[in-house]
């Protein structure tokens, strides 16, 4: 009996040797975000796997926030003190990073954030908090340099919804076409879900401006292109900025969504390493096409397994290992740069793409573009 | 001068469908001095009923109004003859609990059926136009749909003037004391009254769908405006919920031209309050001793 309880010992005292490093997961699986969640699980699964086939055996502990950042808070505390996690991949939304980024600094846990947009989670100095993917910022001046480099737009006309999301995004942007020599010629913001833009958008019209600027949510956006249509407002370029513009609800909506540009953090067709083969195999695996998250979540878990394993469970040599360290795959080149009052963030390339025929073509930037860009916007068909 | 006359005609199309809401609103109100809580949420039922045709038997949406006209008629019917029948001799803050009520099942029901996602009705039409010259368009469906509205109200007003039951109604209406002892069935004119309000309303829903969007919440955007157009042109004023429908569809769109879009609900509530303080009983509404 002796002999058995002393083999037991030994091998709970060597299993994590065993069973890999420990590497903490915080994600939304339930909840209002739990759609989103899904693509970042299902990404970090992918992952695991990978990992496995590479010889590097991780073990994974997942926490569900629920998209609260109370709940992603005590998931990062139980992580760090109790589970002795290596490194925390996660969690999904902006409130709930922030709120976790300042915990991760206090318990030195290195925190790979893979999908949160919120610019200031990285502009606090955290030398623990890693993050794969851009900004927010980056959203608005990767649109209008598309469209500067495209063309020579002069003027600009921006249409919002009057809600947090819809007034910071163009805040943003407002602020970059100023430095680009833009004029602003038409700022509107409407109430989300008013049946008739039509006036506004006759508005918007007569100023004739040569690109529009547009953040609204999915049925907001079918509704504004819809209503833009019938009013015959023809810019030079549809910049759809967030959530309506890069759905596949919209892309369906042929008559009305044909070569709007929308940017986003990934796309399938990208000629990044694995990108494709990434996407066809989650399909596969799910039944459905990824989102950015997935790919962002699989490439932050494919770091941060490689860097907790090559540290040999070290947090403080994880934490040197990912930000000396550089990689290239699905989201393309990695590394965790100090710049513009960022602290270990990747400067990530946003990609501009086009509905082209219905579907999402990636355009810009050329290196990684797999079609040509239609530009200008042609006549309505 | 085009962008004005841009927004004038959108906002006479639109404000014909906020008329056909109002309508019913006042039938109701004229009739039962209920006010009716539920009926933008009967106008939603009326949306999805809408939806489930085109999507799983093909049914223009247009044409469906056929189809659920008479469906939301026996439903607003049920309600009257379930419901709000038991409490017309309560107190009203009594029926605007229950009409809330009833508001908040029928569009939970709809969130448990269909999930609170937003559906899109896409029609071959739905965002063609008709080019009108001097650089305004018009949109097709909604053309249609103001001319529907219109052929709508036309038939209800005949009705109401010109037939027995018609007439029954304007005086269960008038007094509904009086009209008992004339002989009236005054419960049934009411289960008539509602019948048609509702029914209204589900037409309502179902012109605007083609170019509007469908969630179980949309009903509140809309009784808030039925409200304000039923009170704006009179409470139980037929013609005056016309007037008040379209003038607050006109407002809307101008508002958001020559003041601000995000400003444009407070533009129309300060016209309703300037309407209350010069003309307490409504644009067409005699006023009550």
């Amino acid at each position: 009996m002796r002999k058995h309880l002393l083999a037991l010992g030994a091998t709970l005292a060597l299993s994590p040797c065993l069973m890999g490093q420990k590497i903490g997961v915080i994600n939304s699986m339930s909840g209002p975000e739990a759609p989103i969640g899904e693509n970042i699980s299902n990404g970090i699964k992918l992952a695991e796997q990978d990992l496995k086939a590479k010889g590097i055996h991780i073990q994974l502990v997942w926490e569900d926030d629920t998209g609260k950042p109370q709940i992603s808070m005590s998931a990062l505390e139980k992580l760090a003190t109790r589970e002795n996690v290596v490194g925390v991949v996660g969690p999904y939304t902006s409130a709930c990073s922030n709120a976790v980024a300042k915990l991760a600094e206090k318990y030195r846990v290195p925190l790979l954030i893979p999908a949160a947009a919120k610019e200031e989670i990285t502009r606090q100095g955290f030398k623990n908090v890693f993050r794969m993917n851009a900004p927010a910022d980056k959203y608005a001046s990767s649109l209008i340099d598309a469209a500067v480099s495209l063309g020579k737009p002069k003027t600009i006309a921006f249409i919002y919804e009057n809600t947090d999301f819809g007034t910071s995004t163009s805040k943003t942007a407002k602020a970059y076409v100023a430095t680009k020599g833009l004029q602003v010629v038409a700022d509107v913001s409407y109430p989300k879900g008013s049946a008739d833009y039509r006036s506004t958008l006759a508005q918007i019209k007569s100023k004739n401006p040569d690109l529009v600027f547009m953040v609204s949510y999915v049925a907001d956006a079918i509704l504004l292109m819809r209503q833009s249509r019938e009013v015959g407002l023809r810019p030079q370029a549809f910049l759809g900025a967030g959530a309506g513009f890069t759905t596949t609800e919209f892309a369906k909506e042929h008559a009305i969504s044909e070569n709007v540009i929308s940017c986003t953090q990934w796309t399938d067709d990208v000629n990044w390493p694995g990108a494709k083969a990434f996407g066809q195999r989650y399909k596969a695996a799910y039944g459905k096409n990824p989102t950015y998250h997935a790919a962002c979540a699989y490439a932050s878990m494919m770091i941060m397994g490689e860097t907790a394993y090559h540290a040999n469970g070290d947090r403080a040599k994880t934490r040197d290992g990912l930000k000396a360290g550089k990689w290239n795959g699905v989201m393309g080149e990695v590394k965790f740069a100090d710049y513009d009052g960022f602290t270990n963030q990747n400067n990530h390339q946003m990609l501009v793409q086009q509905i082209q025929k219905g579907n999402y073509e990636t355009v810009l930037p050329a290196a990684f573009a797999t079609k040509k860009p239609v530009y200008p916007f042609p006549n309505w068909k | 001068m085009a962008v004005f006359f841009q927004s004038l005609l959108s906002g006479i199309l639109i404000g014909g469908v906020y008329a056909l809401i109002g309508i019913g609103l006042t039938l109701i109100f004229g009739v039962m001095r209920v006010i009716n809580f539920a009926h933008g949420d009967i106008m939603m039922i009326g949306m999805y009923l809408t939806y489930i045709l085109f999507t799983f038997a093909g049914i223009d949406p247009f044409v469906s109004v056929l189809i659920s006209f008479p469906l939301m008629f026996i439903f607003g019917g049920l309600l009257q003859k379930v419901f709000i029948n038991r409490v017309l001799d309560a107190l009203a803050q009594n029926q605007i609990l229950l009409t809330i009520g009833l508001g908040l099942i029928m569009s939970n029901a709809m969130m448990l059926i269909f999930t609170s996602d937003y559906k899109i009705l896409t029609t071959s039409y739905s965002s063609s136009t008709i080019k009108v010259g001097g650089g305004v368009s018009l949109s097709t469906p909604l053309v249609v749909s103001f001319l529907i509205t219109a052929a709508i109200t036309a038939a209800l007003y005949w009705f109401l003037m010109k037939t027995d039951t018609g007439q029954a109604i304007r005086a269960t209406a008038q007094d509904r004391e009086a009209a008992q002892l004339m002989g009236i069935n005054v419960k049934r004119m009411s289960i008539l009254a509602f019948g048609l309000g509702a029914a209204l309303a589900g037409a309502a829903g179902a012109l605007i769908s083609p170019t509007y969007y469908i969630f179980p919440q949309v009903g509140s955007v809309f009784t808030l405006k039925a409200f304000v157009i039923t009170v704006l042109g009179g409470m139980g004023s037929v013609v005056g919920a016309t007037l008040g429908g379209i003038l607050i569809g006109i407002t809307e769109s101008m508002g958001a031209v020559y003041i601000s879009s995000g400003w444009k609900d407070v533009v129309v509530f300060v016209l309703f309050l300037l309407v209350l303080l010069f003309k307490p009983a409504g644009l067409m509404g005699k006023s009550r001793t």
